[in-house]
């Protein structure tokens, strides 16, 4: 390197208001703040439809588990220990045919998103905290 | 090792917004004064501003294997000020042909001898003389001069070649000495 040349390169440095670092922090303390603000939002709002999802949701399995007859089937185990001990298999089959499946897996769906949701928004407010 | 920058993005990773606030003052001059060789002083901190923000958006996907967070800082601060002066419908860092070029038989020391550089002890003299120069030749020669960056890291920050590099460097020395002389 030619260090005349590169010590004459120093002397020409453009330097920036003494502000310009601050600014520059607070425009990015402003869009965080902002996203935060929005992500918090959003996941908010799929929080509260996931409990709404849930409450409905855990109604019609109830009406579910009426109708296919899964509480008479479990029934069953209490009041005739021995018919199940010789017909086990038959019963748990029973069983599992009046489960109303494809609800309780959307049940699931909609409580495992409630939880990220609750965790999301407990997130964004502590980041939120931490820039305040 | 981890250098420094690494630590502190590795610390903001984590969740301490310090660590960012240190980077943002360590090279916020740096940014402002590559930008000020190819932006106008109207929208010269905007664009420092626009850097930085960027730098916060993409950090996570920050890669310290690939490059060091220097030269990924002013290759951000280069796409920046392209797209703003493309915006302005003049071309930057597009008016050489990338073709590399051969070593010529001068050595770069004695391009600019000090007779030469006598001549340009002013700053004044200096600055208008770099801001005729081609935006390629300002680049390679403010990153060398006044960032310490080697040939290899411009090569990254230009996406060119080391031999390119290196010849812009070269002919930027010429185009020196010929404004001077």
């Amino acid at each position: 390197m030619n260090e005349n040349l590169s010590k004459l390169f120093k002397q020409a440095y453009n330097h920036p208001e003494s502000r310009l670092s601050v600014d520059i922090w607070h425009a990015i303390q402003t869009k965080q703040a902002r996203s935060l603000k929005i992500q918090s939002l959003f996941y908010g709002f799929v929080g509260v439809l996931s409990l709404g999802g849930f409450v409905l949701l855990s109604f019609y399995i109830k009406q579910q588990f009426s109708s296919s007859g899964f509480f008479q089937y479990a029934s069953l185990i209490f009041s005739d220990g021995n018919l199940f001990a010789t017909y086990w298999k038959e019963y748990l089959l029973s069983l599992a045919d009046s489960l109303p499946v494809a609800s309780l897996g959307a049940l699931s769906f909609l409580l495992f998103s409630m939880f990220i949701s609750i965790k999301k928004v407990v997130y964004q407010y502590k980041n939120q905290l931490l820039i305040n | 090792m981890q250098s420094e920058d690494d630590n502190l993005i590795k610390r903001y990773l984590e969740g301490d917004q310090s660590s960012l606030k240190m980077l943002i003052d360590k090279y916020a001059s740096s940014v402002y004064n590559f930008t000020s060789r190819f932006v106008g002083p109207l929208y010269r901190d905007d664009i420092v501003q626009e850097v930085f923000i960027k730098v916060w958006k993409n950090l996570k996907n920050f890669n310290k294997d690939k490059s060091q967070f220097k030269t990924w800082l002013f290759t951000i601060a280069r796409n920046t000020i392209t797209d703003y002066l493309r915006k302005k419908k003049s071309i930057p860092f597009s008016s050489l042909e990338d073709g590399e070029w051969t070593e010529e038989d001068i050595e770069d020391e004695s391009i600019l001898p000090d007779e030469v550089l006598n001549k340009l002890q002013n700053k004044e003299t200096l600055l208008k003389i770099i801001d005729e120069l081609n935006d390629n030749y300002k680049l390679v020669l403010t990153l060398y001069y006044q960032e310490d960056m080697t040939f290899k890291e411009i090569g990254e920050v230009l996406g060119k070649s080391l031999n390119t590099v290196k010849s812009y460097h070269h002919r930027a020395l010429i185009v020196l000495h010929q404004k001077l002389v």
